[in-house]
């Protein structure tokens, strides 16, 4: 047990390595550089003036140089500092990822519940109406574009019916605390967290019918049927039950994906995520940030994924390899 | 269509030309403003660009302030003189003026703003600088600049923005960009900073002690961060928010919202920067180093189209190399109305073989792409092909300062005066690579430059308007750059809002007399 | 094969879905004669509403733009950009997801590894860097797209070529004394086609559907008329113009769906065994 959480932490580090060295390089290659940006910014600019902001950067120094210095800090856990916004890039992304957490995770809640439903309902029914019906919705929801889809929920449920906050994170200012608080940000999460989970759900909808379609061909589910046990509950417990392992599984593959995804739902309602913060990034080349996002994420989706296969070595002993 | 639109943003600067005097101004309340971008800092001696300037404009103060005529008004300093000869010039600082940290501010920290930091910090004011022989306090209230020899503009470099007065007590002796205080900045102004949530807003709080008796007259002031434009439009429909400052929503939703009730907008508080766009014609590339080339394009642009289909009617058309609300604009021909055919003729004389050329659009949003889409089908019009080059706002600096394009959008501001905002463009010394503002087209003119010269340290006004004149009539032959519009950048806000632009600087200069209708 | 059309025309979606697709492609063919004028040509006055002029059926956009004829020459760009960055990346993961199926051992953990180098980086992410970093352009678009999508392709073959390989054919052709190319190739590679043909269906409809999320991210290519662009372009006038980037918005909705629906159909008729894939 030991060994193997040995080899998989230790595969997962060269990974993050080649991650660090390869983006690293990419930024590079992208022209202009965060001087430029904030020349171009002031309106005005001379030599003097750009070299100055260079040398503050550490830009100056040879690429490799600047390579091994990165590489080196961030094995020491330290993701440099943010010369553009004065601030270490730890801090910047540490006061973003709880928003994009939250955020992710309530879409994927959503997305994995209404699925695995839906699905269900979809597969005891299969051919009749309710089917053809769930079918269409979910694939209706996965091929709309999402920030269509975004602006549109805006548009009725903020601007039109003024049911719902249509930006941000919580009510600026307001002073809330405690519950009063928690509410407020559940206001503002619904839109968000729906548009992304209604997008999700359609592979749900779709993976959790199959699965159930199939599993109904088995024996012991004709055996139960045959001892006349009640649909439903053959459903429940012998059917759902042992289709739901492909889902899941397809499920922690997803959940890592949502670390940093979710930059277009972030950008149309205003939610101060990570996302948001690595395409502002990007646009300042404000490399270290950048940097710092993609290394955060990507050691995020590693660690799921242990502890994924932790998970499943420890309910089933069968598996062996990954 | 057009006229309607036309009137609508006419009866808009109407509406915003008659600010409720009759009204008392009410203490109190809060004023939800929005900034677009989010700002990279607010120590605005440092950090200088548009988002900056509008959030820390409550933070820190100028030692003047100009009205929207571009007239010197009393910040920091209550009164000033000039010498006859223009080349002493004698501030008088207000009395009991304290930072936001409790220190008292004084003539001292006027010398090192001038003499110390900007020089660091600003480009612009290693060039002003230079015309300086000396800075000097006599006294803790008392501060007089001695010029070199006469500079006409030196008046106007005194703004919060161009020369926001620093704290030396904080900053002497350190190195200034490292300065951990840059994230606390502390300022003189009638707001201190409260609170930044990054990626949600920006908090500022009244200055209690401010030097200023009675104000300022808000109690909160919150700058929102929503990074969609039709977000943005609809977050002051909700009314979460009071004010959407100049260029934060799409034209055409400032149309549309200034139909609804309560709703008022003011094209001022531009005055002082008069931003102009224009399109850079790379001189040094064939066939754009002909001059009826340039001329071609310039007659084959429809740019009343292009103000009215894709700025909504805002803005002028821009008549020349300097913008008509700058002092010193004269109107001299030619004026290059819309003329394909004139352009042909041109096209057809110099021999153009229809080489595609490439164009450079600026990256700043939809407005700016659509702008770039109708330049590229007038130009095909006349059987120009243009090539365009899709790029970030990294790429755009790192081409236009590389002198990597043919043609390439900007706008520039003119920094109210010719000499401070429009010269650097023209110039045969301001040609140098690494620079996105300076002449990136490579023209040189020996006669132009010496007019410039000329003008910058002539005593009179009338001498400087006579050689202004000139030069204006020379560049308006050479066409060695394609002058698109004079912008406008609408603010839009509640009515119950009052005093809110009052300054050539716009809400950034303005909060300190703003008040809300509770 | 008359047998797969039978089982093919028997689902009532991909029936559907092979009709749009048709519309699309005759669409996208002829273009060019329906409307022969640019589709950037500012044809009309501006904000044209849609079913009021002849010749406009669609209206025009912000700039006196015909709706419609952008949507015809945006049909083939759209078609274009799903098909060959799905092409391109079948090109790089079923080389790589069979060569770790069929070899195994440290071949298999270095190709995985890459793999998995591509899966722990937020897709959509990854490609707005990609573009952005490229600059812009249909080829930056494509190679982004690509190189985001192959991964799933990889271990979708890696696992079909797995269970392959211990079946009694290739075993067969192994004792034979077959090389190792030609058992990929020749046994296991028509095998794994019907998934692979499942998968690409989908991915075509993903890729267009990324498309259009690059361009509202302002990362589109300013020289093609696509939906994407149509779309994202249109969106800051959705409230005095709903048509100009609704029309648009449904061609990507019926073409996503109509390959995700003949996706479907493929799979059942294709291999009902694999009907779980998807």
């Amino acid at each position: 047990m030991l060994g193997f959480l040995l080899t998989r932490v230790g595969k997962a580090a060269v990974v993050l390595l080649c991650i660090t060295v390869l983006n690293f390089l990419l930024i590079h290659l992208a022209p202009g550089d965060p001087a430029m940006v904030m020349a171009g910014e002031a309106g005005e600019a001379d030599p003097e003036f750009i070299a100055q902001l260079r040398a503050q950067f550490g830009l100056d120094r040879p690429l490799y140089v600047q390579l091994w210095s990165y590489v080196s800090s961030v094995a020491q856990l330290d993701l440099g500092y943010s010369y553009r916004q004065n601030l270490p890039v730890l801090d910047l992304i540490l006061q973003r990822l709880p928003a994009t957490l939250l955020l992710s995770l309530s879409a994927f809640v959503i997305s994995l519940g209404l699925g695995v439903l839906a699905g269900t309902i979809a597969a005891s029914r299969q051919g009749k109406p309710a089917d053809t019906l769930i079918s269409t919705i979910a694939l209706l929801f996965y091929a709309t574009p999402l920030f269509w889809f975004a602006l549109m929920a805006v548009l009725l449920f903020s601007v039109k019916l003024d049911w719902l906050p249509g930006y941000g994170f919580e009510t600026i200012r307001s002073g809330y605390t405690g519950m009063e608080r928690v509410l407020d940000i559940a206001a503002h999460l619904v839109m968000p967290a729906f548009t992304l989970g209604l997008f999700l759900m359609a592979v749900y909808v779709r993976m959790t019918r199959a699965s159930m379609l199939e599993v109904n061909k088995h024996d012991y589910v004709r055996t139960a049927r045959a001892k006349g046990l009640r649909p439903a509950l053959i459903q429940r417990r012998h059917v759902l039950r042992n289709a739901i392992l492909p889902v899941v599984t397809l499920a922690g593959l997803q959940a890592g994906q949502l670390v940093g995804g979710a930059v277009l739902i972030e950008t149309v309602f205003a939610w101060p995520g990570i996302g948001r913060l690595m395409f502002e990034a990007l646009a300042q080349r404000d490399y270290n940030v950048l940097l710092g996002v993609f290394v955060v994420s990507a050691a995020m989706v590693l660690m799921f994924n242990l502890v994924t296969d932790l998970a499943y070595r420890l309910v089933d002993p069968r598996i062996r390899t990954t | 269509m057009f006229k309607k639109t036309l009137s609508a943003a006419l009866l808009g600067t109407v509406c915003a030309a008659l600010p409720a005097f009759a009204q008392d101004p009410v203490a109190g309340g809060r004023l939800n403003l929005l900034v677009q971008p989010e700002p990279s800092g607010l120590m605005l001696g440092i950090t200088t660009n548009a988002a900056t300037n509008l959030v820390s404009g409550g933070i820190y103060e100028g030692l003047l302030r100009y009205d929207q005529d571009l007239t010197p008004e009393p910040s920091l300093a209550k009164s000033w003189e000039i010498s006859e000869d223009g080349l002493t010039y004698t501030f008088h600082l207000q009395e009991g003026v304290k930072w936001h940290d409790g220190e008292p501010m004084t003539a001292h920290d006027v010398v090192f703003t001038f003499t110390e930091f900007l020089t660091e910090t600003q480009p612009r004011h290693r060039n002003i600088m230079n015309r300086v022989a000396s800075v000097e306090a006599p006294d803790e209230l008392t501060v007089v600049f001695t010029l070199k020899q006469a500079f006409g503009p030196f008046i106007r470099i005194f703004a919060y923005k161009t020369a926001p007065i620093v704290p030396a007590h904080i900053y002497e002796g350190t190195d200034f960009r490292a300065n951990e205080a840059n994230a606390t900045p502390i300022g003189t102004g009638p707001f201190k900073l409260d609170e930044w949530q990054r990626g949600a807003y920006i908090g500022l709080v009244k200055n209690e002690d401010y030097w200023m008796e009675g104000r300022p007259y808000l109690d909160e002031v919150i700058y929102h961060i929503i990074p969609d434009a039709a977000s943005r439009a609809n977050a002051y429909e909700t009314g979460d928010l009071d004010v959407l400052p100049g260029g934060t929503i799409e034209n055409f939703d400032i149309v549309r919202l200034q139909k609804n009730e309560g709703t008022c907008v003011d094209e001022g508080g531009w005055q002082y920067s008069s931003p102009m766009a224009w399109m850079w014609l790379n001189n040094r590339n064939a066939p754009l180093d002909n001059p009826k080339m340039r001329q071609a394009i310039m007659y084959a642009l429809d740019r009343e189209l292009a103000l009215q289909v894709v700025w909504n009617g805002f803005g002028r058309v821009a008549k020349g190399p300097i913008a008509s609300t700058t002092p010193f604009f004269d109107e001299t021909g030619p004026l290059y109305e819309h003329n394909p055919e004139k352009a042909k003729e041109l096209l057809a004389e110099i021999g153009y073989d229809g080489t595609p050329l490439r164009m450079l659009p600026l990256p700043y949003g939809e407005t700016w792409q659509r702008w770039a889409e109708v330049v590229r089908q007038n130009l095909a019009q006349v059987g120009i092909t243009l090539q365009t080059e899709a790029t970030d706002v990294a790429g755009w600096n790192q081409k236009t300062s590389q002198w990597d394009y043919d043609l390439a959008f900007t706008f520039v501001a003119q920094n109210g005066d010719p000499e401070l905002g429009v010269a650097r463009n023209y110039i045969s010394s301001q040609i140098a690579k690494g620079n996105p503002f300076n002449n990136v087209e490579g023209y040189s003119n020996p006669k132009v430059d010496e007019l410039f010269a000329k003008a910058a340290v002539a005593v009179s006004t009338e001498e400087r308007q006579a050689l202004y004149t000139e030069v204006q009539q020379i560049l308006q032959e050479d066409v060695p750059i394609a002058w698109l519009q004079e912008l406008s950048f609408p603010t839009v806000y509640d009515c119950g809002v009052h005093n809110l632009i009052t300054t050539a600087n716009g809400a950034g200069n303005s909060l300190r007399d703003t008040w809300k209708e509770q | 094969m008359l047998d797969f059309l039978k089982r093919f025309a028997g689902n009532r979606g991909a029936v559907i879905g092979a009709l749009l697709l048709v519309v699309t492609l005759l669409l996208a063919i002829f273009s060019p004669m329906l409307y022969p004028q640019s589709p950037w040509a500012i044809a009309q006055r501006p904000f044209l509403e849609p079913f009021t002029t002849e010749g406009y059926l669609m209206g025009t956009d912000t700039l006196g733009r015909n709706v419609a004829s952008g949507l015809a020459h945006g049909a083939y760009i759209s078609l274009l950009i799903g098909l060959i960055s799905t092409l391109v990346s079948l090109a790089i993961g079923i080389p790589l997801g069979a060569c770790a199926g069929y070899f195994g051992g440290w071949v298999d953990d270095i190709l995985m590894r890459v793999t998995e180098f591509f899966q722990v980086i937020p897709t959509f992410a990854f490609a707005v860097v990609l573009v952005a970093i490229l600059q812009p352009s249909l080829t930056s678009i494509i190679t982004a797209i690509a190189l985001v999508s192959w991964p799933p392709v990889a271990r979708l073959l890696r696992g079909e070529v797995l269970a392959l390989k211990s079946r009694e054919f290739i075993e067969a052709a192994q004792l034979s004394g077959q090389s190792s190319t030609t058992i990929i190739l020749r046994q296991i590679m028509p095998n794994t086609l019907s998934p692979v043909v499942v998968m690409s269906s989908m991915m075509i409809a993903t890729a267009i559907l990324t498309e259009s999320a690059l361009s509202f991210m302002g990362l589109g290519d300013p020289e093609i008329m696509s939906w994407g662009y149509m779309v994202g372009a249109g969106r800051t006038v959705i409230r005095q113009a709903w048509w100009i980037s609704f029309f648009p918005g449904l061609a990507i909705l019926l073409t996503v769906l109509a390959f995700n629906l003949i996706g479907e159909g493929l799979n059942d008729a294709l291999n009902p065994r694999l009907r779980k894939r998807g």
